[in-house]
């Protein structure tokens, strides 16, 4: 059983302050070859010895669901055995786009969906996640993070509390979008509308599925289910806020050269900020690796 | 720091004989309900420890006791097993349901299937999050609670009773013997809290 490690103290310095190696807070001085100097002040954050992060990075790529996700549940059952020897040390980041799909968490509920299950207009996957059912698809940016809380927080609220501080600050810092958390609903918020999902599954303190940004998604799937369960709250997408919301949402026909770039643009502040929050040092794979394991 | 030093004289000057819900007034606010429980007078006698417990995201705290029960056994992924003639009863300690927070969904293995120590044979779903629960021996699983499957909710009102989640055959019943007594358990939960 995984439960949330609450400590007093930690819980009341915001958890993306600085962190050593060992994941604890660090007030010391350390002096080494490389000089760090480690204060309590997020502005003074200098490179430090981050904890290496493997990256396979396929952002421009729309993957089927089933093949990325089978490569999570692959690289999860091999950091368990590593685990289990005490060997693991490296996390993992999986950056892509998914194929049009429809994806239900562990307690999802077909009242959520406004088709019959046995007929779905999209492929439909009843994953291990958490979380109630959501779309995937071109134009949506997603972050599977397989993460060993012990080299961060044992603490599953504060994990996600991270995920969604990870994409408020891509907002703000690179589309000066001023988004929020709304208390018991996970997730990312731009005034009434959800811009990213988060659902996560976890076991032996190792996480995996993650988080969702709609870039320049065409939102129209959306209106298939109910997403996340919540009725009376819409979905949005970067694009859609940053032409104005007077401007029906985006469909097919709106794809323009303008939504490469704000992919590339979106993509680069999320891997900026995820090694950010989690005090990171992305060390890109090829993704080869992932399709062709055996070679 | 001052604080944790206070709730841990208070722990142990307070040693209850049943599980309570106390108020630190000053500091609780927005104080969630749905984990208060209590045990019959005639149970068995229990120990419990206090912890802060935040709130909301607003960072209040509640000072609240964990209930730790004697007579059972307890796993370092925070399980509880009672024990009692050929049949042991396995779920998740009031400690883990405290921290999940309200649990919404819970996966049950099939009856006849079997559990191996330290091996997920379960899940339980809260905050977006499906957290395995691994079994603390292993054995054949001969009967599942399929109350939790309309009122997983039982989780969190009743950890230790009506919460319970297999009852299991063990196979090997010295592997009990290598689990936690309360005691060593509030303990261990004291100092994982203390370290993260």
């Amino acid at each position: 059983m995984i439960v949330a490690s609450n400590s007093c103290l930690s819980c009341l310095i915001p958890p993306w302050t600085i962190r050593s190696n060992s994941g604890q807070i660090s007030t010391s001085r350390r002096a080494s070859a490389s000089q760090i100097t480690i204060t309590e002040s997020n502005s003074l954050v200098q490179q430090t010895n981050k904890r290496r992060c493997k990256c396979y990075d396929m952002y421009k790529e729309a993957v089927p669901f089933a093949e990325a996700w089978a490569w999570q549940k692959s690289i999860v059952e091999e950091r368990k055995s590593l685990i289990d020897r005490n060997e693991d040390d490296l996390d993992t980041l999986i950056v892509l786009q998914h194929q049009p799909v429809y994806t239900l968490g562990t307690a999802s509920s077909e009242n959520n969906l406004n088709f019959d299950i046995k007929d779905p207009p999209l492929p439909i996957y009843q994953t291990e996640r958490g979380g109630e059912v959501t779309y995937h698809g071109p134009g949506q940016l997603l972050l599977y993070p397989i993460m060993n809380l012990r080299f961060q927080k044992m603490d599953l609220h504060w994990y996600l509390r991270a995920l969604e501080e990870v994409v408020i600050r891509v907002l703000f810092s690179t589309f000066s979008l001023k988004a929020s958390r709304v208390e018991g609903l996970t997730g990312v918020w731009v005034g009434d509308k959800k811009l990213a999902a988060i659902g996560i599954r976890v076991s032996k303190w190792l996480t995996y599925h993650g988080l969702a940004l709609n870039v320049s998604t065409d939102l129209s799937p959306f209106s298939g289910i109910i997403p996340c369960g919540i009725k009376d709250l819409g979905v949005g997408s970067i694009k859609e806020l940053l032409r104005g919301s007077s401007r029906p949402s985006s469909t097919s026909s709106d794809h323009d050269d303008g939504d490469g770039k704000l992919i590339d643009i979106a993509h680069e502040s999320l891997l900026k900020e995820f090694c950010e929050v989690f005090q990171l040092e992305l060390c890109h794979q090829s993704v080869s690796i992932l399709r062709y394991p055996d070679k | 720091m001052a604080l944790r030093i206070w709730a841990s004289s208070t722990a142990n000057a307070l040693r209850l004989s049943s599980a309570t819900r106390l108020h630190f007034s000053p500091l609780s606010r927005c104080f969630s309900s749905g984990n208060l429980h209590s045990y019959p007078s005639n149970s068995p006698s229990l120990c419990s420890f206090l912890k802060f417990r935040r709130q909301n995201r607003n960072l209040t705290y509640a000072l609240v006791s964990i209930a730790v029960l004697d007579g059972l056994k307890y796993a370092n992924s925070h399980e509880w097993v009672k024990h009692e003639g050929s049949v042991a009863t396995i779920g998740i300690t009031d400690h883990a349901q405290d921290h999940l927070g309200e649990v919404v969904f819970v996966e049950l293995p099939d009856i006849g299937g079997s559990v191996t120590k330290a091996n997920g044979f379960g899940a339980v779903e809260s905050v977006k999050a499906t957290s395995d629960v691994n079994s603390p021996i292993s054995g054949e699983i001969v009967e599942v609670n399929t109350n939790l499957k309309e009122t997983p909710g039982l989780i969190n009102s009743s950890p230790y009773e009506a919460g319970w989640m297999i009852k299991v055959k063990p196979s090997n019943p010295s592997e009990l013997e290598a689990l936690m007594g309360p005691k060593e358990y509030t303990k261990f939960c004291e100092e994982e809290d203390g370290a993260h």
